[in-house]
């Protein structure tokens, strides 16, 4: 326990001068906002004009595709917020930058994926949690309790699969010293599961169940939350949270072993 | 010429020496379009006609946008901000070349490089979800390739303002995200304008954005009527102009102001 609140505080003096950083060069994170509301505002529209005119979207009602798009908003929205380290982890590696967070005695691991949370996406996350939830409200949809706790279970292991993921590619970062392309990927491959992901033709169906599974991080939840016979089941999608985990910290650690500084 | 030329194969090799982030950017390109592809044919599956559109004139109309868009829009500056602010363009202005066209030769690297992967991606598109579309005739065809001339410029000009900024702050992604989120849905990139409520088309017609591949499209589909060509040609013609004038002035009153140490 002691070591918990040992590791929230490194988290808070991270996230101030993270924050710090942020007032620095406020403008320029103004128009970050003005950008996120804007694309935000404009899927909605889109998601709207679609339930205006069409009566199914494959299986699924269009008020169904929107808490799809909304559960996609907040897991991802949620996972920047933890993680934007990662994207910073290249540079790191390329100037050997990362030797000092070896000597510190801070586990590596927890430095390079949460020493830059992005207070913009924090300040984004509390008023489109909140529209998100207004939104749900106002659809015609069968949610129940069990359905309820269940799907916020999923969401946790989606969470779970996220920080693998991040993991992952931050063992790549070490192997290859190019992390941004794979980054990049991850970001476009989860915005495919704005929509659910059932609709897309095999083999890009599997791969986003199995290989970057967006599809148990979004879709299945989403249809466990509408009592919808979910895409896989739930103990696979569970199953493939803790392996993925466990996996990512295998990867992570092998990778450590091929670590040689870049420079001094 | 030939030094542009050298410029155009400089930035070619620049590229291939990270060839592997290229194939990805493609990559992440082709994921997009696939994405507007299947979303838009799901949404036909249970219907003829939907905000106006047949699915096959949609189908098309997203596959064409997605080539054209790829050609238009411009990613060769997007380092431009870097350099100014850094001091590295003093290396470009000592040279013996127009700056401009130098930038313009870059772009034209880039996009043609662009172009040949959008050729192969197009393909793989086209026989996952065999759009069909009528040629446009000749004198429609020469337009079009007029307005496409014209978007390029439009697109090259927005860039080069974005990179002035480095003449004063080397911050210039806030402005080009809300940029490119704006630019994404007001170009007509993932659905057509049209079908977007009349308050919000009005407004976006305000804005260059249309007219950097919605217009394009709606003219090779034959969705134009032909009292429209002339007005959007001449709101294309005066865009261009203005933003050329623009860029220009702005580029030169940074210079005044440039300074580069330590280079």
């Amino acid at each position: 326990m002691k070591r918990f609140f040992t590791y929230l505080k490194i988290w808070k003096l991270n996230a101030s001068n993270t924050l710090q950083e942020f007032f620095v060069n406020r403008y320029t994170h103004i128009l970050f906002y003005l950008g996120k509301v804007i694309r935000l505002g404009m899927s909605l529209l889109f998601l709207y004009l679609i339930k205006d005119q069409i009566s199914q979207f494959s299986d699924y009602s269009p008020d169904q595709v929107i808490i799809f798009f909304l559960t996609y908003q907040f897991i991802d929205l949620f996972a920047q917020v933890i993680f934007r380290g990662v994207y910073l982890f290249r540079a790191r590696i390329i100037r050997g930058n990362f030797d000092f967070m070896l000597l510190r005695p801070i586990n590596p691991l927890f430095q390079a994926l949460t020493d830059h949370p992005d207070i913009n996406d924090a300040l984004f996350i509390i008023p489109t949690t909140i529209l998100s939830i207004y939104i749900a409200t106002t659809l015609n949809i069968q949610v129940t309790l069990a359905s309820l706790l269940m799907y916020l279970l999923l969401v946790f292991n989606a969470m779970m699969i996220a920080t693998s993921l991040h993991i992952s590619i931050l063992a790549m970062g070490i192997l290859t010293k190019d992390i941004e392309g794979l980054i990049w990927i991850y970001r476009d491959v989860m915005r495919l599961a704005r929509f659910p992901v059932t609709v897309y033709l095999e083999p890009l169906r599997f791969a986003l169940f199995f290989i970057i599974p967006v599809g148990l991080m979004i879709t299945v939840p989403a249809e466990v939350l509408l009592n919808l016979t979910p895409a896989y089941s739930i103990w696979i999608t569970i199953a493939t949270g803790i392996t993925s985990v466990w996996i990512s910290l295998k990867l992570w650690k092998w990778s450590l072993k091929k670590y040689t500084s870049a420079s001094s | 010429m030939h030094k542009y030329i050298m410029v155009l194969k400089q930035y070619w090799q620049n590229i291939f020496v990270y060839r592997v982030s290229f194939v990805l950017w493609r990559f992440r390109q082709f994921l997009s379009s696939l994405m507007a592809l299947t979303i838009w044919t799901v949404i036909f599956t249970n219907q003829e006609i939907a905000f106006g559109y047949q699915q096959k004139q949609m189908v098309s109309y997203v596959f064409l946008v997605t080539v054209l868009y790829n050609i238009i829009s411009t990613t060769s500056l997007n380092d431009l901000t870097g350099e100014v602010y850094s001091g590295k363009l003093s290396t470009k202005l000592v040279k013996p070349m127009n700056i401009f066209l130098a930038l313009g030769f870059q772009d034209l690297a880039d996009k043609l490089l662009n172009i040949g992967f959008v050729i192969v991606e197009s393909i793989i598109l086209f026989f996952i979800f065999k759009p069909s579309f009528i040629f446009p005739s000749l004198g429609q065809g020469l337009i079009f390739l007029v307005w496409v001339i014209l978007a390029t410029l439009i697109a090259f000009m927005i860039n080069l303002l974005f990179g002035s900024i480095g003449f004063w702050s080397r911050d210039s992604w806030g402005p080009r995200f809300l940029y490119y989120m704006i630019l994404d849905f007001t170009a007509g990139k993932l659905y057509p304008l049209d079908i977007l409520p009349p308050v919000i088309q009005k407004a976006i017609y305000f804005t260059p954005f249309p007219y950097m591949s919605y217009v394009q499209i709606q003219l090779f589909l034959g969705r134009l009527k032909q009292d429209q060509i002339l007005p959007i040609t001449l709101s294309m013609i005066t865009w261009t102009i203005g933003l050329i004038f623009i860029s220009r002035k702005i580029w030169h009153k940074g210079l005044k102001n440039y300074t580069a140490m330590g280079q």
